[in-house]
């Protein structure tokens, strides 16, 4: 018969409902119940369209189709509708989608997701993760001042995971273990982009343009790249090979690099342009220090912060006597400290004019500083520096707090006529940062960039576009010195405006705010939710004493042991939702602009969450009562109910069994439309990235069931199945769905072994090696006994093109039919 | 399989005989469990309680190998009642008299003696299965792992022809081969006795057209069967073993042989994904990319080609065996220069005649089955609907042999291995799924009650399993499972290596081992 959808003709049989019938013709009518014909015993409503000349909505999944009807799908009726039911639905969905920690990191990096990979002992993985938000995780994860730990849930619980150690712990893991993470680029655009400036902002820029397949150039004007990464963190902080390691992580993307160029002096944008740059980002950072302005800042031994740094950091340091001061508050200030005691300096000071709480330096590293015997003079301001007979004479006057301004702050204020005067040998001053002394330079492009009153490039913060066409800025440049998190931000956002806008094609979106949460404060947060969780300090980073670290540059934090780090990732209470990428409650809340953070949302955990299936977790606050669990189950193992139903025919007192019918095939789990059933391996939270849905035949038995690899950059997150395809159609047993674990096992194979001698213990070797080896054993053995001397199996796991090479082989190249495989067996 | 898996959804009787799908090929073990929920008859022929003998209309708790007997016990029923399809067996089939003069001593009294099956039951499923309708034979390795498991196959075959159950959708015989790719690997002919596409290696013209493609001399000396390796290696006629993605030293029946032969072996080659038993004792061991890590194509048991697509890198300095395989034939001095493996797949569909028709292009969405004879052929979903290989039906009835170790007053037990669901092979692959160590995280082996009170063990306690050939040990579960007299065990746990104990016994045609039989002793250990 036929029907009219949406005004299309469709032709349908009869029997059919309107659901099947539209969906037959391609038609996408939004559920949330209806699976493989079946539908809730409390239907979710969403299937409603409109009948033409009839009153009201019907539902499409249990309204058969008649000749001739004519069924409206997206009519403002039925809009609302449909909002209506999500909106009563999502009052009582009770969950978080993302985690805190992840909403917190100014880099959004899916924490919760690494974290997990770190449980699980994929640490490859979980640093191919990271770098997906952030390529720098062995300096971010050594210097972050780890904004996420502030807001992770297990604060309620003890003391928060140590997040930021795990990601110090599986990039260092990395490089001891030589990983190559092969991270993949996008085809080649032809595209060249100068990236002016090597430090964290401009590495960032550069490796995810790289990524995106552009031809980037870094310009450096120092020897060597990294920036205040190089030339400003001390070795003590981020050791040089660790650095250099990072570096070149970023690099094997296929960056070149010209080091030695300065800006202004070697070459200008207009030469960049001629040289077909089709992009240039400035990346400078704010590399001067801002003057000490009062008598006496010019004497020899006065050092702006940045200099004295950099000399420690490259073998240049001078002699700074038996006391120095140094002037300001930063983190800066604090790394200044510390290196003159390492430069056995006996009496370092730090001289600030407001107390040790309202440094801007982050109070750990200020207890560090303190600790290795730093000393403060707090509420001082330096009036004037002369030349005296034991060393030099610094001046200060002390300082005292003011009445509150209209604000409510009190600036400090001079106490009048109370100077006091500090002897010492060397003075380093660190009162921030800028970009320019005065303007940039070097041609006429140069001198037209627009500057902001402090001194820095003036950027679109959104853009990253300065006032010149195809000029760019980002990172400290711009706005000042920041954490390197918020470097690595800066890079990535120019990075992908960069590319869409040199590519002419849309950004990616942003992060949508969409987000069901548990509590958005600690004090909003019902502590039922944690229930059952004991007690379990976080693990203490090793750490070499300050008496013996202040006497070196060598690195202070030790880093964590893998054990230490499983511990520790198992401290995370995974509080983001493990089906944010397949939700279908969210997607059908953002498709039709509900957002239950304005309609409502559940707001207390009603029930404990269910780990007694040996592969499912059940979370029940998630529950929407769709059925599809139930309803797809193959072998009549599941009985989800509830005791009644509230004014609104939503569910009360929910239960979900599984029986003994149940074979742990995991199909009810793929099924769900919300993140109440989980699989317990499928930890890991897709937040943002990239997934890619890849159709291969399984690897177990003979019945060459179909599956659906879901991966996510180059990791394998889950397998699935396609309801619609031969031979399995959309089943699959536990081995098809879970048993797939070994793709990314560590005690994978990943290099050659040889044993030099009998007896002897495999050893690695090159491809070369070991193929010469084997070359050189068959090629005697035949000699000798002929080619029926050597026999092959071959493997009946492996792909037919494989086998049919191995057969090949050995009739050919060995010349023998000793070939066979295990069918027999 | 003649037939495909989704014919179960026409069957209207299935005769499942030395399978267990539940367990072995789940997704085919469901398919029969919702055929049967729609009404589809099931007789199950299995010495042990499986899921599906527990709804079979007819369970025959046959004495393990016993089925030739059993096989033509049916026949001389069918034949005696006159049930069997005259006119499939006129046009179709061949030597049907042989057949008959066979058939005859297999009279149900001698047959009720060797089975233990009753008389009763022998012609309810003769009647059954010779009845009107699409009756389909399923069959696994319960029927292969034995010396005499090609004269079942035959049998198997006989019988279906007999009644024709052949050439129709729904029916056919259907063995449910064991691994993924087990099918294919014998399509490519990686066989000692057969080169790619079933072309016998007696058959001198296509050897001279093989030897034209591949532009080199080939050996048209017969090779070696793998189970008969470990006894050249023995006698010094082989010195050097290649082996590709398979663990002998775990996996082969009566390991403690294999294992003593590996170790004297002067050169020994493997190529993994994992550092396995038998990589352990190799010379060299090259790593492999998995099946997530490269493009190629499986063939399932429904003779469907499917494609296999590179998801993921695979780690460290892996690569896909194609390519080692052409690095190191390069450097025998024989080239093989293919740029990927849709490459080598144009190669087999030109040599092959079952794959002519296939590209990788046409696998895209939907794999096909062979035979594909050419590019707009759609695949053969039923075999020998019209006329078989040969042409007519060759019935070749075999006499029972009965199996090679019976239990006797030294090993009064017999012991037979099975699959265990959330498991394949021994693990090295599922074991990492900490999930599935969850699951079934041991083996055990199963005791008939009786036999239990017998041997004084009791449900948990620990047990020596003995046989000629070595021991094992694992706790024991008392279940009727287990048919009286015979304890199984799975074999899908690397700390319980059962293959000590199994038998290496060898088919006089396929060189098969008799896995699945022999004869132990069992002693209860103190609690451990």
């Amino acid at each position: 018969m036929k029907i009219l959808v949406n005004g299309t003709p469709v032709v349908a049989e009869s029997g059919m409902t309107i659901l099947e019938a539209a969906r037959s013709a391609g038609h996408y009518i939004p559920t949330l119940c209806s699976v493989d014909g079946k539908n809730s015993d409390k239907p979710c409503g969403l299937c409603c369209v409109e009948l033409v000349g009839r009153e009201g909505l019907v539902l499409a999944c249990s309204t058969s189709v008649e000749e001739g009807m004519e069924v409206v799908t997206d009519s403002e009726a039925v809009k609302k509708s449909r909002q209506e039911q999500l909106t009563r639905l999502a009052e009582t969905h009770f969950g978080d989608c993302k985690a805190p920690c992840n909403l917190t990191c100014p880099g959004q990096i899916n924490v919760q997701g690494y974290i997990a990979h770190v449980a699980m002992g994929e640490y490859e993985e979980a640093v191919r993760l990271v770098m997906e938000r952030n390529p720098l995780p062995f300096s971010v994860g050594r210097v972050c001042p780890r904004f996420c730990e502030t807001r992770c849930r297990r604060i309620l619980v003890d003391e928060p995971v140590s997040i930021n150690h795990l990601k110090r712990f599986v990039a260092d893991w990395c490089l001891a273990n030589k990983v190559k993470l092969k991270i993949s680029r996008e085809s080649v655009t032809g595209k060249k982009i100068a990236v002016i400036g090597g430090g964290p902002t401009g590495l960032t820029a550069a490796y995810y343009l790289a990524r995106r397949g552009h031809d980037v150039t870094i310009f450096e004007a120092a020897p060597e790249l990294g920036g205040m990464l190089r030339y400003g963190i001390p070795d003590y902080k981020i050791p040089r090979d660790i650095l250099d390691y990072e570096i070149n992580t970023i690099l094997s993307m296929g960056i070149a690099v010209k080091t030695g160029l300065k800006w202004g002096r070697d070459f200008t944008l207009e030469k960049l342009t001629d040289q077909g740059f089709a992009a240039q980002l400035i990346t400078i950072g704010a590399p001067l220090d801002i003057p000490l302005e009062i008598q006496g800042a010019d004497l020899p031994m006065v050092i702006p912060s940045l200099k004295f740094l950099r000399d420690i950091n490259t073998g240049k340091a001078g002699k700074y006597g038996k006391r120095a001061a140094v002037i300001g508050g930063s983190n800066t200030a604090m790394e200044v400290a510390r290196c003159l005691i390492r430069q056995g300096v006996d009496e370092v000071t730090i001289i600030h004019p407001r107390p040790k709480t309202e440094m801007s330096a982050n109070q750990r590293t200020i207890r560090e500083a303190e600790n290795e015997g730093v000393q403060f003079l707090l509420m001082a301001d330096p009036v004037d520096i002369s030349q005296g007979s034991h060393g030099m004479n610094l001046v200060l006057t002390r300082m005292r707090l003011g009445e509150p301004d209209s604000r409510g702050i009190r600036l400090p204020e001079p106490v009048p006529g109370s100077n006091i005067i500090l002897e010492v040998d060397s003075v380093v001053y660190a009162l921030g940062q800028m970009t320019f002394a005065e303007a940039a330079e070097g041609g006429h492009l140069e001198e037209s960039l627009e500057l902001t009153p402090k001194k820095n490039l003036k950027a679109n913060p959104r853009t990253a576009l300065t006032n010149l066409v195809g000029v760019y800025a980002a990172g400290d440049a711009t706005g000042g010195p920041k954490t390197v998190i918020q470097s690595v931000v800066a890079g990535r956002r120019a990075a992908e405006n960069i590319h869409s806008q040199v590519m002419d094609v849309e950004r990616d979106a942003g992060e949508n705010r969409f987000n069901f949460s548990r509590g958005r404060s600690f004090d909003d947060v019902d502590l039922k939710n944690f229930a059952g969780i004991n007690v379990k300090l976080r693990e203490k980073m090793p750490e070499r004493p300050p008496e013996i670290c202040s006497q070196d540059f060598d690195e202070i934090k030790l880093g964590f042991t893998e054990n230490m780090a499983r511990q520790e990732a198992r401290r995370c209470l995974s509080c983001g939702c493990s089906a944010y990428d397949r939700c279908d409650l969210k997607r059908l809340c953002l498709d039709h602009g509900v957002d239950p953070n304005k309609t409502g949302m559940g707001t207390v955990p009603l029930y404990t969450k269910d780990l007694n299936h040996p592969v499912i977790a059940v979370d029940l606050n998630k529950c929407i009562f769709c059925q599809r669990c139930m309803n797809s189950c193959e072998y009549d193992a599941l009985q989800v109910t509830a005791t009644s139903f509230d004014e609104q025919d939503r569910p009360v007192g929910l239960q979900l069994i599984f029986n003994d019918k149940c074979t742990n095939c995991g199909k009810c789990v793929d099924n769900c439309s919300t993140g109440a059933l989980n699989k317990k391996d499928a930890i890991v939270p897709i937040v943002n990235e990239e997934v890619r849905s890849v159709r291969t035949t399984c690897p177990y038995c003979g019945a060459g069931c179909q599956l659906s690899l879901k991966v996510k950059g180059d990791t394998l997150m889950e397998v699935g199945a396609e309801p619609d395809l031969a031979p399995n159609y959309g089943a699959l047993c536990v081995k098809g769905r879970f048993g797939n674990k070994f793709v990314q096992h560590r005690d994978r194979l990943t290099k050659p072994l040889i044993r030099t001698r009998r007896g002897g213990k495999l050893v690695e070797a090159s491809w070369d090696e070991a193929l010469t080896l084997i070359a050189h054993k068959f090629a005697d053995l035949k000699a000798m006994y002929g080619a029926d001397s050597l026999a092959g199996f071959s493997c009946a796991r492996a792909t037919n093109e494989e086998n049919f090479l191995m057969q090949k082989f050995m009739r050919t190249a060995i010349g023998t039919n000793n070939i066979d495989h295990c069918a027999r067996l | 399989m003649t037939n495909s898996i989704a014919d179960s959804a026409q069957t209207d009787l299935f005769l499942m005989i030395g399978s267990n799908p539940d367990t072995s090929h789940p997704t085919i073990g469901l398919r029969v469990h919702q055929a049967v929920d729609r009404g589809a008859k099931l007789i199950v022929v299995d010495p042990r309680r499986t899921k599906l003998a527990d709804r079979a209309d007819l369970w025959l708790r046959i004495k393990p190998g016993t089925d030739v007997a059993f096989l033509n016990g049916l026949m001389h029923i069918i034949l005696e009642e006159d049930l069997w399809d005259k006119r499939f067996v006129e046009e179709r089939t061949e030597d049907f008299d042989y057949l008959v003069s066979k058939i005859k001593k297999y009279d149900p009294d001698l047959v009720e003696k060797i089975t233990g099956l009753a008389k009763n039951d022998l012609y309810r499923a003769a009647r059954m299965y010779a009845a009107e309708g699409r009756h389909a034979i399923y069959h696994g390795m319960g029927i292969t792992h034995y010396v005499t498991g090609t004269d079942r196959v035959k049998s198997i075959a006989n019988l279906a022809m007999l009644c024709g159950k052949v050439g129709v959708p729904g029916g056919g015989c259907n063995p449910l081969r064991g691994q993924n790719n087990v099918q294919g690997a014998c399509d490519m002919g990686a066989l000692f006795n057969t080169l790619p596409g079933y072309v016998s290696v007696s058959d001198e013209s296509l050897f001279d057209r093989y030897e034209k493609i591949w532009k080199v001399k080939l050996p048209r000396r017969p090779g070696k069967p793998a189970t008969e390796v470990w006894d050249n290696i023995n006698k010094g006629e082989i010195r050097g073993l290649y082996i590709f993605g398979e663990d002998p030293a775990v996996a082969d029946a009566n390991i403690s042989h294999v294992q003593g032969a590996l170790e004297k072996i002067d050169f020994l080659l493997v190529q993994d994904i994992f550092l396995t038993e038998t990589a352990k004792m190799a010379d060299v061991v090259l790593p492999a990319a998995c099946y997530a890590e490269k493009d190629g194509t499986f063939t399932s048991t429904e003779r469907r080609v499917q494609r296999v697509r590179k998801a993921v890198n695979p780690p460290g300095e892996a690569k896909p065996d194609w390519q080692i395989f052409c690095e190191l034939s390069t450097r025998l001095g024989y080239p093989m220069e293919y740029s990927s493996a849709e490459e080598i797949f144009q190669e087999i569909s030109t040599i092959l005649p079952q794959y002519k028709g296939i590209t990788y292009e046409r696998l895209e969405k939907v794999g096909l089955q062979w035979p594909v004879p050419s590019q707009d052929h759609p695949g053969t979903p039923v075999l020998h609907t019209k006329t078989f290989t040969r042409g007519r039906g060759l019935f070749v009835p075999e006499d029972y042999i009965p199996p090679v170790e019976l239990p006797d007053e030294d090993y009064p037990l017999s012991f037979t291995t099975g699959r265990d669901l959330a498991r394949y092979n021994f693990s090295s692959m599922t074991g990492k799924t900490p999930e599935i160590n969850v699951i079934s995280p041991e083996c055990f082996a199963e005791v008939n009650p009786a036999d239990a009170e017998k041997f004084g063990i009791t449900d948990g306690s620990w047990v020596r399993l003995t046989s000629r050939r070595g021991s094992v040990e694992m706790r024991a579960k008392i279940t009727d499972r287990s048919q009286e007299g015979t304890i199984f065990a799975t074999y899908n746990h690397l700390e319980t290596l059962v293959n000590l104990l199994t038998l290496d016994a060898l088919d006089r045609l396929s060189r098969t081992p008799e896995y699945k039989l022999c004869a132990i002793k069992v002693e209860v250990l103190d609690e451990q």
